[in-house]
Order: structure tokens, then C-alpha cells, then sequence
């Protein structure tokens, strides 16, 4: 009898929480910064966010090999567009760029989940959030990755969007203060925290504005 | 063949893009000469030289703005799809079957709006181009030049700018200007050409004396000329 290998996975899954709200003139974009493989955590303190452009950030979480991989294209993207137009991207532009990335990996995905945050064209806050394969939709707020299904629903509660079905189409933003938004991230990852593995040690928020971006940082649950 | 185009821009407004078509004989189909053509929903262009060689531009700028919105998903900017064109332009000549032995024998008046306002620029067969207020090209240039000079300011409304693009053309053509040989575009934020009888709306509209500075709107006139300026690009070639 041949032996069995166990089976290769070109994957993994390293965890972690992401989430980011619109407001009216304001995006705030949060992930913990736990790296972790099974029942290991390899880092306490790796970051999950990009900046990918001056109004526009990205927060990843999955395999951190294929999030890394994904960083590095959309960092050289932009630059080379910032080459041909003389201006930064938006980030509607690179929502648009950064699924097309997705899809063109379509049979052998790039394992990352995303939240996209940032300012539009008219300094409104936005969202992008997607699917491992570019499925993507622009959202008042988003949660993805380990964390999400304790937190998603959570939100909701908060924050509940108008229907996109609605005629004629209603803005997206939280009618919550900056604030107030900070608050309410922080609130809802201390939560995922308590009974998700894969989140924890350290909340990482970037908040972008029209004075321009900041971070802050909060301490989580080592456990 | 020659061309005049002959165009226009207001900043806050749009641009306004009018040619002469000659019609060499009656028995030429007026409506299959077509020297302002479409790039995208927000970029116009008028041409003067070869026209063949126009239709390769264009073509390629039509693709690269479709590429650009599937990308980004955003209009490119007029100055990118500008950019876009003189580096074809600039092209010819290298790698094998495929690509163009010869210079392009056409400069284009390319009209747009975008985040910026409206704009218009203008390229060479050398694949230079310049942002322009307004410009001639073609065989009554320099004259339509001149005339551009005296009566553009950046007040203008598109009406009047569509009136003195006519009145300009007018004075360089050889023939009376009827909705048959002479084609109007406006881009305004959006492309429209204009249909034969808004055309001859715009001949028929008396030439009023144009108030300067009574009205707040930014316009800009600009022209192409060619023949001259084809002698001189062939012989630049030639070099």
C-alpha cells in the first residue's frame, strides 16, 4: 500500500480583525495587530494596514504571504499611476484597481480579505469591502476576517445602513461624530477579543480626515 | 485635403471645437467627411492632415480611455489621454510588421473636461503637445490664429465662443459656411456634435458685439491650422 501524504496547502491562515467606518467627512480604519498560525502566535505586533495613497488605506487580514504579496502590487501600481497622471490615486480608483487585482487571480486566489477606507472625490468618507476574489461593494462600514462574524452583526445593531435598494440612492456614512466612531471600534474589538483566538494584543486605528491621517493604538487581551 | 479646425475653451463651461469640411464635389456625401470624432463621453477631438492616420489615434485613445475607466474606474483626465496619444505618435517606426513606418501626418485639437475644468490641447506630428486657450489649425491658421488672439477672453460664454469660432472660420474660408461644411462640437461636460440644424442655429445667430467682462465664465479660444504647418512637419520629418 503506497503511504498517504498529508495533504500541501499553498495556504494558510494567520487570523486577525478588521474593520473600518465612513462618516461624513471622516474614515476610520482599525485591525489588531496579532499574527497567528494555528494555536501559535508568531508576531503581538505586526501591522494589518497600508497606506496606499494619501486618502486611502487598506486593512488585510488571511494569509499574511499573499497579503504582503498583494501590498507590494498595489503599492507599484500606484506608483506607476502617479508616473502617468500626475496625481493620487482615489480611493474609488483603487477600490476599482484593487478588485481587478482580485479577480485576475480568480483560480488561485490571493487568500486576503480587505477593508478598504478612505476620503472620495468630494472628502465623504468610504468603504470598500470584498471577497477574496474582488466581489466588492462601497459600505457606510465593514468587518472582515476572524473577528468579523463577532463584530459584523454587532454593528449593525449600531450603525444600521439604508438599504442599497433604496430610490433614490441614499449615502452610505454613519451618522456617528469621529469620536464617537473611535469609541465604537474600540468597544467592538475588546468583544472580538474575548472569544475570538485570533484577535488580540495590540488595536491598530487610523483615522483619516481632512487635517490629513493619524494613528492611535489601544492594548488588547494577550490571551 | 484641408482642414480648418478651429476651437475654443471655457474654463467653467466647456470647450467648443468647429472645422471646415471641404466638400470638393457636389457629388461627395457631406456626412461621410468626419473631422470632429468622439474619444470618450468627456473628450473631443478635431484633426487636420491626414485623416486616415486621425482614425489610428483616435482608435488607440478610445482604447486607452476604456482601459482606463475599467481599471480605475474613473474618466482619464484630458492631459493623461493627451499624453497617451503623443507616445503612439512617437512610436513609429520601432518593432517590425506591425507598426507604422512613417510618421503620423496629423495634428489633433483634443477638447475635454475633467476634475480640472475644461481644456484643450494640442499635438503635433512630432508627438509635442500644448495646453492651449484657444487654437487654429490647418490651412487658415495663422490668420484664424491672429483673429483667436484679438477676440478670446476668458469671459466668454459658450455661446459666444461658438459664435466667434464660426465668425473665425468663416473669414478663412472660401466658401459661404452652410450646416453641410462645417461641423461644430461642443464638450461641455459632456461631447456633443452638433446636428446640421443646431449648426445652422449658429450661422444664422447675429454677430453681436461681445460685451468683455460682463459675464463670469471662463472661456478660452484656440485654433489649428494646417497646410503650412503640414510643410513644415513634412519637412521636419524629411530631416
Amino acid at each position: 500500500m503506497t503511504k498517504q501524504h498529508p495533504a500541501w496547502s499553498p495556504y494558510d491562515n494567520n487570523g486577525g480583525t478588521c474593520v473600518a467606518i465612513a462618516g461624513a467627512d471622516y474614515c476610520v480604519t482599525a485591525a489588531d495587530t496579532r499574527m497567528s498560525t494555528g494555536y501559535s502566535i508568531l508576531s503581538r505586533d505586526y501591522s494589518k494596514i497600508i497606506k496606499l495613497a494619501d486618502k486611502c488605506v487598506m486593512a488585510s487580514s488571511g494569509f499574511q504571504a499573499d497579503v504582503k504579496a498583494l501590498q507590494k502590487l498595489l503599492a507599484a501600481r500606484h506608483l506607476i499611476y502617479q508616473h502617468q497622471h500626475n496625481k493620487q490615486m482615489s480611493c474609488p480608483a483603487m477600490g476599482q484597481l484593487l478588485s481587478n487585482t482580485l479577480y485576475y487571480k480568480r483560480f488561485f486566489p490571493y487568500y486576503s480579505f480587505n477593508v478598504l477606507g478612505g476620503l472620495d472625490n468630494e472628502g465623504k468618507g468610504c468603504v470598500y469591502t470584498y471577497d477574496a476574489v474582488g466581489s466588492y461593494e462601497r459600505v457606510g462600514y465593514s468587518s472582515q476576517g476572524s473577528g468579523s462574524t463577532l463584530i459584523m452583526p454587532f454593528l449593525d445593531n449600531q450603525l444600521k445602513s439604508p438599504s442599497p435598494l433604496l430610490l433614490p440612492a441614499q449615502d452610505a456614512v454613519t451618522p456617528l461624530s469621529e469620536a464617537e466612531a473611535v469609541d465604537l471600534v474600540k468597544t467592538c474589538f475588546a468583544s472580538a477579543t474575548e472569544r475570538d483566538i485570533y484577535t488580540g494584543d495590540k488595536l491598530e486605528i487610523v483615522v483619516l480626515n481632512k487635517d490629513g491621517i493619524h494613528r492611535e493604538y489601544m492594548e488588547l487581551r494577550k490571551d | 485635403m484641408l482642414l480648418r479646425p478651429l476651437s475654443w475653451v471655457q474654463l467653467q463651461l466647456g470647450v467648443v471645437l468647429a472645422v471646415e469640411k471641404r466638400i470638393n464635389s457636389p457629388l461627395l456625401e457631406p456626412s461621410s467627411v468626419e473631422k470632429i470624432k468622439e474619444i470618450d463621453e468627456h473628450i473631443g477631438c478635431a484633426m487636420s492632415g491626414l485623416i486616415a492616420d486621425a482614425r489610428t489615434l483616435v482608435e488607440h485613445a478610445r482604447v486607452e480611455t476604456q482601459n482606463h475607466r475599467f481599471s480605475y474606474g474613473e474618466p482619464m483626465t484630458v492631459e493623461s489621454t493627451t499624453q497617451a496619444l503623443c507616445d503612439l505618435v512617437l512610436r513609429f517606426g520601432e518593432g517590425d510588421e506591425e507598426s507604422m513606418s512613417r510618421p503620423f501626418g496629423v495634428s489633433l485639437l483634443i477638447a475635454g473636461s475633467d476634475e480640472n475644468g475644461p481644456s484643450l490641447y494640442y499635438t503635433d506630428p512630432s508627438g509635442t503637445f500644448w495646453q492651449c486657450n484657444a487654437k487654429a489649425i490647418g490651412s487658415g491658421s495663422e490668420g484664424a490664429d491672429s483673429s483667436l488672439q484679438e477676440q478670446y477672453n476668458k469671459d466668454l460664454t459658450l455661446q459666444e465662443a461658438e459664435t466667434i469660432a464660426l465668425s473665425i472660420l468663416k473669414q478663412v474660408m472660401e466658401e459661404k459656411a452652410t450646416p453641410n461644411n462645417v461641423h461644430i462640437a461642443r464638450v461641455a461636460p459632456t461631447y456633443h456634435l452638433y446636428t446640421p440644424s443646431e449648426v445652422e442655429a449658429v450661422i444664422n445667430r447675429p454677430m453681436s458685439i461681445r460685451r468683455k467682462s460682463s459675464l463670469k465664465i471662463l472661456p478660452w479660444l484656440q485654433r489649428c491650422f494646417f497646410s503650412s504647418l503640414q510643410c513644415k512637419c513634412t519637412s521636419l520629418f524629411v530631416c
